[in-house]
């Protein structure tokens, strides 16, 4: 039984970045969520990739899941990301593909995620093709509930988000347990 | 402080002056290629050069490299808007002191200039 729990333990993939030998440029500290109101989310995959790429103050890397409308491949070529997961949002069927309308399959993806790993960062981008595809109430729980998980541990979430898209009730719901961050940002 | 910020992009300069202007730093000046950079650079020895590592001509990696030749002390620090590891890697041998991904924002540029600016 050892053995076997040995050699399973030993098999598994490690999801952590080769550093990049840059300074880390975002403080965002664990057991928060943090949402973004940007468009398109250049301040959440840059925070998101500088996280997962660089160590903090006291050496400790970090390792990051993203479930993003962007196709995984696009994602991986600009951030340099190897061999971080990274979940595609859409309706087709395939490894690595969540739908949007299996609210639960998120859910779990991201809870699974944030029990797995002590010092964790999950990118969330793509809400407003959620909230398209499900009621908003149920994408709101969705936030809630891995919001829940995130505070109890020591990963955070970033939620980019594109004011344009929802009501200011919908934007007050979704806020209020989380840290807003504002930045302006240069275009590409 | 001055500030040197090389980028084929106009609009891209623009914005980030304007980003640094926001931040207090006043004395901005551009460059569009290797040429304007190192006679700019030569001219008023900034003491932050932000170089975009893709230059029409000669590119950002051989321009860190003549600008440190110029001054040892230079602070270059590497733009590029995709994140290539041997290109970073490039950049980091050339002596560049860190890296910054465009688009670039408030909260980055800030981290790295209260890292570099002293």
């Amino acid at each position: 039984m050892s053995l076997f729990l040995f050699k399973k333990r030993r098999e598994k993939k490690s999801i952590r970045e080769s550093g990049l030998g840059i300074s880390r440029k975002y403080s965002l500290p664990p057991g928060k969520s943090y949402v973004i109101e940007e468009t398109p989310p250049s301040i959440s995959f840059d925070a998101f990739s500088n996280l997962i790429s660089t160590a903090d103050e006291r050496g400790n890397k970090t390792v990051g899941m993203a479930v993003t409308r962007q196709h995984p491949d696009l994602v991986r070529e600009k951030y340099g990301l190897e061999k971080t997961p990274i979940y595609w949002l859409a309706t087709r069927a395939g490894e690595g593909v969540i739908s949007p309308t299996n609210l639960g399959i998120l859910t779990h993806t991201m809870i699974k995620f944030v029990e797995d790993n002590e010092n964790g960062v999950i990118l969330l981008d793509g809400l407003e093709y959620l909230v398209s595809n499900n009621d908003f109430n149920k994408v709101l729980r969705v936030i809630d509930q891995v919001n829940d998980h995130i505070s109890q541990s020591g990963t955070r979430l970033i939620l980019p988000v594109d004011p344009r898209v929802f009501e200011p009730r919908e934007l007050a719901l979704l806020e209020r347990n989380m840290e807003k961050i504002s930045a302006l940002a240069t275009a590409d | 402080m001055r500030i040197l910020v090389v980028d084929d992009s106009e609009a891209f300069r623009k914005v980030m002056t304007e980003l640094l202007v926001r931040a207090g730093f006043h004395e901005v000046s551009e460059a569009g290629d290797f040429d304007e950079a190192l006679k700019v650079y030569k001219g008023n020895h900034p003491t932050i050069v932000f170089v975009d590592m893709v230059l029409p001509g000669r590119s950002g990696v051989e321009l860190t490299k003549e600008i440190l030749k110029t001054d040892p002390n230079a602070k270059v620090i590497a733009m590029s808007s995709i994140i290539n590891k041997s290109m970073i890697k490039q950049s980091l041998d050339a002596g560049a002191k860190d890296f910054l991904l465009k688009p670039t924002n408030e909260i980055a540029l800030s981290s790295v200039l209260s890292m570099w600016s002293d």
